[in-house]
């Protein structure tokens, strides 16, 4: 059962554990989606990863499609600790804007913005919000539903756990 | 090779004596989020249960809160609700048991702060409900204030938190 060597097929077991960990754990972690607030991007029920390396070398981007954690984590170790449960919005605005929807088009800094993946009809009208030097604005793409239904706002960036591979 | 066996050996070891050692003196935030975990599980029931047991596990659920809690629920489909003391938490679980056929209360990701006095905390809770028959969840985040009274940590004060405001 053990092979000829038990003590190599031990340390083997050892080593495919750890990278198991290291790979699932920190570096990836698979959501599946429950509810229609990503709609059409991300369906109910469909499962994506998340890397948790996308954003080592630079900041989130716009239109980047993120996992939130609902929660800030108390110390660098829980920071670590993949959450269980995330919100998965896209970014629309970065540190220092101004955003504000008007008849349902997004306004970055009074600017409309150009979203092609925004295919569903939006009547949304929010007052602007200025985001600080560390937030980011997050939205979900299905603006069909009614505002007050659908969670979206600012988010620190200790918030966003990693970018979602589509 | 027998070296690196050693070695990982020696790694096991370690990690065993620090879980042990976590084990017998716990933190204050790992006594929270157990506490906490045993809270939801309390407030958790399946269909079916006998009215004596619902009734005794409704008096424990409140045991989790101190005498004078408050609790401020404002949910946007179900509106605001407050709740003081424990008499008002035992009647919200009852109630809660007699409108629904089974419930099942989780959090699953918690942020916990304990005061430089150590005597009090706050806890950033995810809450997770799931009602019977439904294949969906309900999830709410939500903000749990704590007192060190008599040796243990009590619930003082439940708020709902606005995700992403």
């Amino acid at each position: 059962m053990f092979g000829r060597n038990p003590k190599v097929m031990l340390l083997r077991a050892a080593l495919w554990a750890a990278l198991c960990v290291v790979v699932f754990k920190l570096l990836f972690i698979h959501i599946r989606v429950d509810g229609i607030s990503m709609l059409p991007t991300c369906a109910d029920q469909s499962i994506y990863w998340v890397s948790r390396l996308a954003y080592l070398r630079h900041e989130p981007q716009r239109g980047d499609v993120v996992a939130i954690r609902f929660v800030t984590p108390d110390d660098s170790i829980s920071r670590m600790e993949p959450p269980h449960i995330v919100l998965l919005k896209r970014i629309i605005g970065l540190p220092g804007e101004t955003v504000a929807f008007v008849n349902g088009r997004a306004l970055i800094n009074g600017e409309i913005l150009d979203e092609p993946y925004e295919t569903l009809d939006c009547n949304w009208n929010c007052a602007p919000v200025t985001l600080g030097p560390d937030q980011y604005y997050v939205v979900g793409d299905n603006r069909s539903m009614p505002q007050e239904d659908h969670v979206h706002g600012k988010c620190e960036r200790n918030q966003i756990v990693g970018k979602a591979r589509l | 090779m027998k070296m690196v066996f050693q070695l990982l050996l020696l790694a096991a070891l370690i990690a065993a004596g620090v879980w042990l050692w976590t084990i017998l003196f716990p933190s204050p935030e790992n006594i929270i989020r157990k506490r906490l975990a045993q809270a939801a599980s309390e407030a958790s029931f399946k269909s079916g249960e006998n009215p004596l047991a619902s009734a005794a596990r409704a008096e424990t659920l409140a045991g989790f809160f101190s005498t004078n809690v408050e609790l401020n629920i404002n949910l946007p489909e179900h509106g605001l609700h407050n709740l003081a003391g424990r008499d008002e938490i035992i009647q919200a679980a009852a109630g809660a048991r007699s409108m629904a056929g089974s419930l099942k209360v989780e959090f699953p990701d918690m942020s916990i702060r304990v005061g430089p006095d150590k005597s009090s905390a706050v806890a950033d809770v995810v809450v997770q409900v799931q009602a019977a028959g439904n294949k969906e969840f309900y999830v709410q985040e939500m903000k749990f204030t704590l007192q060190k009274i008599g040796g243990d940590w009590l619930i003082t004060r439940v708020e709902t938190v606005r995700t992403l405001s």
